[in-house]
């Protein structure tokens, strides 16, 4: 491992080559010490001569050799028997936006001026310079969608509305979903869907198992008001679940948001957001403990609550302004909250993922910080040994800055996020899908690949889940079929319009 | 009968379609011939009548068309912006940004059966069916084209178009409206490139008398529409073949547009005694002539000149005149540099025999009835002549002063026009 240059090289150029073998040999530590006591051990029985070995065998009792095999036979079914199963990931699909519900931006911002000469409606001109300078900084493209009542001046906002939107969406994602996998809607034995800002009775659940006629055994949970991470709570409702159904279960999970209700009126900057951000979107997503036609396997879910406080609880918040018109408040220190919700996540979910290398590391670095110099800064633990691909819930431009930089992750990283934003906006708990449908869809996915999809919501809550690959997509059908070859795009810092 | 609060239409519901993919960064410059008509919109109205296949035209099924149409007219879909950087006109040469703003749609009912309202003849009908909007204040915010889907109590539909004549003449938007209606019908139909206009040329010296078939008016800023005088009104009436031949016969054997041209010559110079009328400005549609482009203003514009009064004057003479010696002004027209307006500066007559208006087909159904009429006309007025529903006889509609429209009504009684055989 010596190079030849005429300078001397730096000591910086030293740790980095002499990284990779730290980590090789921090990774595969029992390799390294089993390896010399086996060699050890073989040369000690060769010389002891195999005369002799028989001869010592011989003289065993029975019932030493008995417990010899049993125990740890025993021990080793226990194990088996005891350790959680492991669930798999059949397939997913997420719904494909149609042209008819295109909105550019230019359409986006002429509809909420207009909105203004229309019945005492209460957005006036500051709230659309507001909107629009958002606009400009938010991230999104011209091929974001809203569902068909909000094409409309001034935009519908009932429930009937609201329900064909949903309809629209859930049913396109699944019926995409079932042509996938091939399995039919009685084989379905849990049905977890979440949507948090509109649930109408009968729940979103029971509207699917009467359209697809699904079995009247089926376990079924609808989950609102759980914010933007709920499909990843969605997620590991469903695998606690398969722990204890039959082998071989099937659990669907349907993550989406319905706009048509939830189109704010009123002018307060801080509730005006959503209107710029969320857009239309949905996924549906087969759980499975059987390994058969598996594409990923689910390692980890892990679920962080910072609600305990004050000012996280507050943080997103749905109210009516002083004009008695509902919407959902952002607080000024969202960003911060966020950050302290994501180290909390990442607290507990490093030390399940991070090769022994990183853990060693941090754990010196905590030790230095604590014992030597406060000034010794942090090691950030570098996760991109522990993942190859990463999917950050869109919520906005300024979040997966953020995340960028608290993980120090690189621009191709966080390509599928920006991207995804880009696309389809901020579809709140199906954006990780659309990420991952990216990642797949650009043909970066490889067998063994480790997935972390990270999400936040309100609450304020941070939750991850990690997946491995098992067989990447095939092909690039999916929501990205039509778009795909346009992207990567430079997203420019204000938009020209 | 006059039409108000429930008989009209009510009940207006507005949305927007844009195209259905990204245009991108692109500009459609509008030519001087596109920007002398900036202050007029074209008002058609397309009547359907009722059967099955109206029946099954819902809002959504006339909608979804209208998306890939607009991707290939994307500049009826943008909005008229000003340059930034032309720092000598002021205010600035308009042009119109491509940025999928969008067509507005609106959606209306009116409590009365089609065939009701076809045979009301009451001024105004075709206001009630187009949305009646204007360029401007806000021109960022206004679209260049409103669709509106009204039904008839009895399942009849109609479909008005308010069309800002700057984007293109009445063939141009006919055409424009065909493709949808074959996109509607499941066809993949070609659309010519939409070429941007020509460079401007150079304009008129700027002390230069205005050509005669138009008007200038004060600088226009930002509202588009022509300085209020008095209120105008259409009327609308059918000249049908049996009358037609009968004219023919008897005053002179000159074609339909001249012959009926001529009459209203007459009877409008009558009406206005003691005022003369005794020049008129002429505006032709020849499709021959036309360069193919899809978005253009390219009709021919010539005034006609009589030395006596034409209240007077023989309706033969009137129609030899118009039909030979007319002094076409179309460059002088666009080389003018300043605000006009062409309709309504002298008395209009607008040649729009050559129109295909018939052929919006919608799944196979031909429309009842075809009218098409002008917002923003100048004081002297306009009259349209259009191909009827077989294409032998001819439709009239007279944009004149609301005070005009009864004498009008009692002239036309008596004439030849309306007088069946």
């Amino acid at each position: 491992m010596s190079s030849s240059s005429p300078s001397p090289p730096s000591p910086l150029a030293h740790l980095n080559r002499l990284k990779p073998m730290y980590q090789y040999v921090v990774n595969n530590f029992l390799a390294m010490v089993a390896a010399p006591l086996a060699v050890a051990a073989l040369v000690h029985a060769a010389r002891v001569g195999p005369e002799e070995i028989v001869a010592r065998m011989q003289a065993l009792r029975p019932v030493h050799v008995f417990l010899a095999a049993f125990v740890p036979a025993a021990a080793a079914t226990l194990y088996i028997m005891l350790r959680p199963r492991h669930v798999y990931l059949v397939d997913y699909a997420c719904f494909r936006t149609k042209p008819n519900c295109r909105v550019p931006f230019a359409t986006f911002l002429e509809h909420a001026k207009l909105v203004t000469f229309v019945e005492g409606q209460s957005i006036d001109e500051r709230s659309v310079r507001f909107m629009t300078r958002l606009l400009e900084r938010s991230g999104l493209g011209e091929e974001t969608c809203l569902p068909p009542a909000h094409h409309f001046i001034p935009p519908y906002r009932n429930l009937e509305a609201s329900r064909v939107e949903a309809e629209s969406v859930i049913f396109s994602a699944i019926d995409d979903l079932l042509a996938k996998t091939g399995i039919s809607p009685s084989a379905i034995d849990m049905l977890i869907v979440n949507c948090s800002l509109f649930a109408p009775i009968p729940s979103f659940s029971d509207m699917i198992i009467h359209r697809y006629k699904m079995r009247s055994d089926i376990r079924n949970v609808h989950l609102s008001g759980m914010g933007c991470s709920a499909g990843l709570i969605s997620v590991g409702l469903a695998r606690n679940f398969l722990q204890v159904a039959p082998r071989g279960a099937h659990a669907l999970v349907v993550s989406t948001e319905t706009i048509t209700p939830n189109y704010y009126v009123g002018k307060e900057r801080a509730m005006l957001l959503p209107n710029c951000l969320f857009r239309m979107g949905g996924a549906a997503v087969l759980l499975s403990t059987s390994r058969a036609k598996a594409r990923f396997r689910l390692s980890r879910v892990v679920r962080t609550l910072t609600g305990a406080q004050d000012n996280a609880y507050r943080c997103v918040f749905q109210e009516e302004d002083g004009e008695g018109h509902r919407g959902i408040n952002l607080n000024k220190d969202l960003m911060t909250i966020a950050g302290d919700a994501l180290k909390a996540n990442i607290t507990a979910i490093g030390p399940l993922v991070l090769p022994a290398s990183e853990q060693l590391l941090f754990a010196l670095s905590f030790i230095a910080r604590r014992v030597l110099n406060r000034k010794v800064k942090p090691y950030l633990p570098d996760f991109r040994t522990a993942f190859e691909h990463f999917c950050i819930h869109a919520g906005g431009r300024a979040v997966i800055d953020e995340l960028q930089r608290s993980l120090g992750l690189s621009d191709e990283h966080v390509e599928a996020s920006r991207m995804a934003l880009h696309r389809f906006g901020n579809t709140s708990s199906s954006s990780v899908w659309y990420e991952l449908a990216y990642i797949e869809a650009k043909g970066r996915m490889r067998r063994g690949d480790r997935v972390w999809m990270i999400g936040f919501g309100s609450g304020f809550k941070c939750n991850s889940a990690a997946w491995e690959c098992i067989s990447p997509a095939r092909n690039v059908d999916g929501p990205w079929a039509d778009s795909i070859c346009r992207y990567p795009v430079d997203i420019p810092e204000v938009l020209k319009h | 009968m006059v039409f108000d609060g429930e008989e009209a239409a009510h009940g207006h519901r507005l949305s927007t379609v844009v195209p259905s993919s990204v245009t991108g960064e692109t500009n459609y410059e509008l030519s001087d011939a596109d920007l002398a008509f900036k202050l007029h919109y074209l008002r058609g109205v397309y009547y359907y009548a009722a059967g099955d296949v109206v029946r099954g035209l819902t809002t959504k099924a006339l909608k979804d068309p209208m998306f890939p149409w607009l991707d290939a007219y994307h500049p009826v879909a943008g909005r008229v912006r000003r340059a930034d950087d032309d720092l000598q006109a002021a205010p600035p040469r308009p042009y119109i940004k491509c940025n999928d703003c969008g067509v507005r749609i609106v959606e209306a009912k009116c409590d009365r059966a089609l065939d009701d309202w076809l045979r009301d003849d009451a001024p105004d009908r075709l206001t009630h069916l187009c949305y009646d909007k204007v360029l401007g204040p806000e021109l960022f915010f206004s679209p260049l084209l409103y669709v509106q889907i009204t039904k008839f109590k009895c399942g009849g539909m109609a479909l008005g178009f308010s069309w800002a004549h700057l984007i293109g003449d009445v063939a141009s938007a006919t055409s424009c409206f065909n493709i949808w209606a074959q996109i509607l019908s499941g066809k993949k139909p070609d659309v010519s490139s939409l070429e941007p206009a020509n460079t401007p040329r150079d304009h008129a010296p700027a002390g230069a008398p205005p050509p005669r078939s138009v008007k200038p008016v004060g600088p226009i800023e930002d509202h588009w529409l022509v300085p209020a005088g008095c209120a105008m009104a259409c009327y609308s009436f059918h000249v049908t073949e049996p009358a037609l031949r009968r004219l023919q016969q008897q005053l002179s054997h000159a074609g339909s547009f001249e012959l009926i041209s001529a009459l209203l010559w007459q009877t409008v110079a009558k009406i206005r005694a003691p005022k003369e009328v005794n020049t008129v400005t002429v505006v032709k549609t020849d499709m021959s002539a036309r360069s193919g482009k899809s978005l253009a203003n390219e009709q021919t514009i010539g005034y006609v000149e009589t030395g006596s009064s034409p209240s007077k004057t023989d309706v033969a003479e009137l129609a030899a005149l118009l039909s030979k010696s007319q002094a076409i002004e179309t460059d002088a027209v666009a080389a003018f540099p300043g605000d006009v307006i062409i309709y309504g500066a002298n008395l209009t007559f607008v040649d729009m025999e050559q129109v295909a208006a018939y052929g919006l087909e919608l799944k196979g159904q031909r429309p009842a009835h075809v009218e098409y009429g002008m917002g923003g006309v100048g004081e002297e007025g306009a009259v349209l002549v259009q191909p009827d529903a077989d294409g032998r006889g001819r439709f009239v509609t007279a944009v004149l002063p609301k005070d005009e429209i009864p004498s009008l009504r009692a002239a036309l009684a008596t004439t030849l026009l309306l007088r069946d055989a």
